[in-house]
């Protein structure tokens, strides 16, 4: 047993240790199985020391983290241009795939907010902030010559009588797919037939109110 | 020591491709994460899945951490959003997934890992806690008092070192002994759980 | 000299070494192969289409559009080749949807009518919209990520429309049985105007008969069935068709039925671009309908209905797209008289 290497592990894992120590350490803690696993246990023991109710102990966590970091580009490809007045970052050279994979996370982020505002499409740009209750504003598509514009809340009257526009329903409902069929028959459930879509409220982030 | 040394040569080397040293980031911040997330989220399944988000999204995102505020003050307010945002996506009815295994056909890791619902994960973790508050007891009271200042009442070496009249070396070194006397006994819990993750193998 | 590794370290290594080998088994390819890997996504498409209509699940799920958002149950089996299924409003409307074989029932108790429409019984169960190269055409599709919806992994697969006139999808794959765990629906310009995400959801083995008996009453409400027997196509003098079409949308399927509650026979064709479909129904125009204003547009949730009235028949279009997409194929509807016999130039 090493004793000063793991004193010296005891004393980074509580932000103890001189930087030029934390440096060396780093590098063998990221590449030692062992020395990690002895890092790990010593978080548990904190954690088991203040007892935090329902906190699992030996949850897989950093073993599920760990698979989906491995499956991804190293980070040091997907750094973008260089910022300035940064003293300690070490900036790589960026790789032609970083524009591709910066973008992929962005939009991934930009999944995770419900509802949010984030072009479907746009996998070239960068998020942009919708509006606080945007009125509906006809856009029309880029490079299309007829003028087809989907406006975002169509303003429609259910005028079509409902059995009969039931009819049309179930029967076209044989022949949709079976994701877009579920959409259609669930909207049909809930009697939403005719009414007029009314927008979502999305606050600066893209939150739905 | 220049606050945060640790964490930052941590991320310096996750910044430079090394991956290896994100999992140590995750080791020392994974239960604080999921206890912040469960002031959200009461279920502590989902508080995990979230906390596992918020690792991977502050991995992608560290490319843009520069160091102006510590590591986990950054990592913090990355959880606090995530958690947020799955509270306000969720909706009202509780999510519970009961998909019977015998129609599951691929290959799926989570079958293998029991999740926190089954007795076996919660009763390991009591068996944890117990077993570290039964080290902690059996320690000569230099240590146990160096270790317990540390890590319940969060108390820097310095300040360790002024309660108990003593020099920042010797606390460093009383809380590496404790640190040690308990992970020995430990390591007894985690063998029986090894017996057992290889039965579910 | 490296010591021997102790027990638990070897628990945090298996632990880490089986995730690893976990996430190498699930994908061993690079994410640039990935990426580069096109027909990827739509595999998964297709695994979640066959998913959806081959296996047997019973679910909750919330549908939310235009702000409001309601709970719903449907339960799907597939035995002995015949499909039961079963869609319930849990909150609101009380509208239920069974269907067992050919048969598709709707309880609309806030009407007090039953429709019954029995499909032709050589019908294909599985005729939906196939994903084929033309759609990759207009639409984008693609893997965006791996990530997990409330403790499943699931891929989340895009599909951009590249214009306007159809809709967009995000979806929330599950990896292990292909369900879509969660759906949005965009439209053109990426908003959501649409979402499903299941609450539960349960693939059994086995779901007794009972699972599919409303839970409506009925007692005095109006049964409106159709003909069992739909009338010959040939019957019909005039043969309807689209005149144009938007980009990518084909003719899949011709029929003539009646409908419940009607007599009349009705010719309905559906055009698909191979994700979205749309119907059209013809009709002569009854003399009860002549007062009604045309045309008209109707929403069905994010789904659009239109109709018009050209040549004394009543044109209706629905498809899951955007409204104008309905009432463009509504308007190129033209009726082609057969030349009649004897007049045909050499």
């Amino acid at each position: 047993m090493n004793e000063e290497l793991d004193s010296q592990l005891s004393a980074m894992f509580d932000d103890e240790l001189a930087p030029e120590e934390c440096e060396l350490l780093a590098r063998r803690l990221s590449r030692d199985e062992q020395l990690k696993a002895r890092w790990g246990r010593y978080a548990v023991v904190g954690a088991a020391i203040r007892s935090e109710r329902g906190v699992r102990l030996n949850a897989p966590l950093a073993g599920l983290v760990s698979a989906v970091i491995l499956a991804e580009p190293a980070l040091a490809a997907a750094q973008g241009a260089r910022r300035t007045g940064v003293r300690w970052w070490q900036p790589v050279a960026a790789a032609a795939v970083a524009a591709g994979v910066a973008a992929v996370s962005v939009l991934w982020l930009r999944a995770q907010a419900p509802l949010a505002g984030a072009p479907l499409s746009a996998h070239l740009t960068a998020p942009t902030a919708t509006a606080p209750g945007a009125a509906v504003v006809p856009a029309a598509a880029a490079g299309a010559p007829d003028s087809y514009v989907v406006p975002r809340a169509p303003a429609v009257r259910a005028v079509v009588p409902s059995t009969e526009l039931a009819n049309y329903v179930v029967a076209h409902s044989v022949f949709s797919s079976p994701v877009t069929r579920r959409n259609l028959l669930s909207a049909f459930m809930t009697g939403e037939a005719g009414s007029a879509a009314e927008e979502p409220r999305d606050d600066a982030q893209g939150n739905v109110q | 020591m220049s606050a945060d040394a640790s964490d930052l040569s941590l991320v310096r080397r996750v910044q430079r491709g090394d991956k290896g040293a994100f999992d140590a980031l995750v080791l020392k911040y994974q239960h604080k994460l999921v206890k912040l997330v469960m002031r959200y989220v009461r279920n502590p399944a989902e508080a995990e899945d979230i906390a596992q988000e918020a690792f991977i999204k502050a991995y992608r995102a560290l490319p843009q951490f520069r160091g102006d505020s510590a590591f986990y003050t950054w990592l913090y307010r990355i959880a606090i959003n995530t958690a947020k945002n799955a509270v306000v996506s969720r909706d009202r009815s509780p999510i519970e997934y009961d998909l019977d295994r015998n129609n599951e056909e691929s290959y799926d890791m989570q079958g293998r890992l029991k999740d926190s619902e089954t007795p076996e994960g919660l009763v390991l973790t009591d068996e944890i806690r117990s077993t570290v508050n039964a080290a902690i007891d059996a320690l000569p009271e230099d240590l146990r008092t160096a270790i317990v200042l540390r890590e319940l009442e969060g108390l820097s070496y310095e300040e360790i070192a002024a309660a108990m009249a003593c020099p920042v070396g010797t606390v460093r070194s009383r809380i590496f002994r404790a640190r040690e006397a308990i992970d020995r006994r430990l390591r007894e819990v985690f063998e029986g759980g090894l017996g057992r993750a290889e039965e579910l193998g | 000299m490296r010591r021997a590794m102790s027990s638990s370290e070897r628990l945090v290594a298996l632990t880490l070494a089986w995730a690893v080998a976990g996430a190498a088994l699930a994908d061993e390819r690079t994410p640039a192969q990935k990426m580069a890997h096109e027909s990827a996504p739509a595999q998964w498409l297709e695994r979640m289409n066959q998913a959806l209509t081959t296996r047997n699940y019973d679910g909750t799920f919330s549908h939310w559009h235009g702000g409001r958002v309601e709970m719903l149950r449907i339960i799907h089996r597939v035995q002995d080749g015949t499909v039961s299924e079963r869609l319930a409003s849990l909150d609101g409307s009380g509208r239920e949807f069974i269907r067992s074989g050919a048969s598709l029932t709707c309880y609309l108790p806030d009407q007090r009518t039953v429709l019954v429409e029995q499909r032709p019984p050589d019908e294909s169960l599985v005729g939906f919209p196939a994903l084929n190269d033309q759609t990759a055409s207009f639409y984008d599709i693609r893997e965006v990520s791996h990530t997990r919806l409330n403790r499943r992994n699931t891929h989340v697969i895009t599909v951009s429309p590249k214009d306007e006139y159809r809709y967009g999808y995000r979806l929330w794959i599950d990896d292990s049985t292909a369900m879509p765990l969660k759906t949005q629906l965009c439209d053109t310009r990426g908003h959501v105007i649409e979402q499903i995400v299941f609450a539960s959801l349960t693939l059994s083995a086995h779901i007794p008969d009972s699972a599919f008996k409303p839970e409506v009453s009925t007692a005095g409400f109006k049964w409106l069935r159709n003909e069992s027997a739909p009338p010959a196509l040939a019957a019909a003098t005039q043969a309807w068709n689209a005149m144009r079409l938007p980009p990518g949308f084909r003719i899949a399927a011709r029929s003539a039925q009646t409908l419940p509650g009607s007599a009349d026979p009705v010719d309905h064709l559906v055009f698909t671009d191979g994700l979205a479909s749309v119907s059209v129904f013809v009709e002569p125009q009854r003399r009860e309908q002549a007062d009604q204003p045309v045309p008209e547009s109707a929403t069905v949730g994010s789904s659009s209905a239109f109709s018009t009235v050209i040549d004394g028949h009543k044109i209706t279009a629905v498809g899951e797209v955007p409204p104008d997409t309905v009432r463009f194929i509504a308007n190129q509807l033209k009726a082609q008289e057969p030349p009649p016999v004897g007049s045909r130039r050499p």
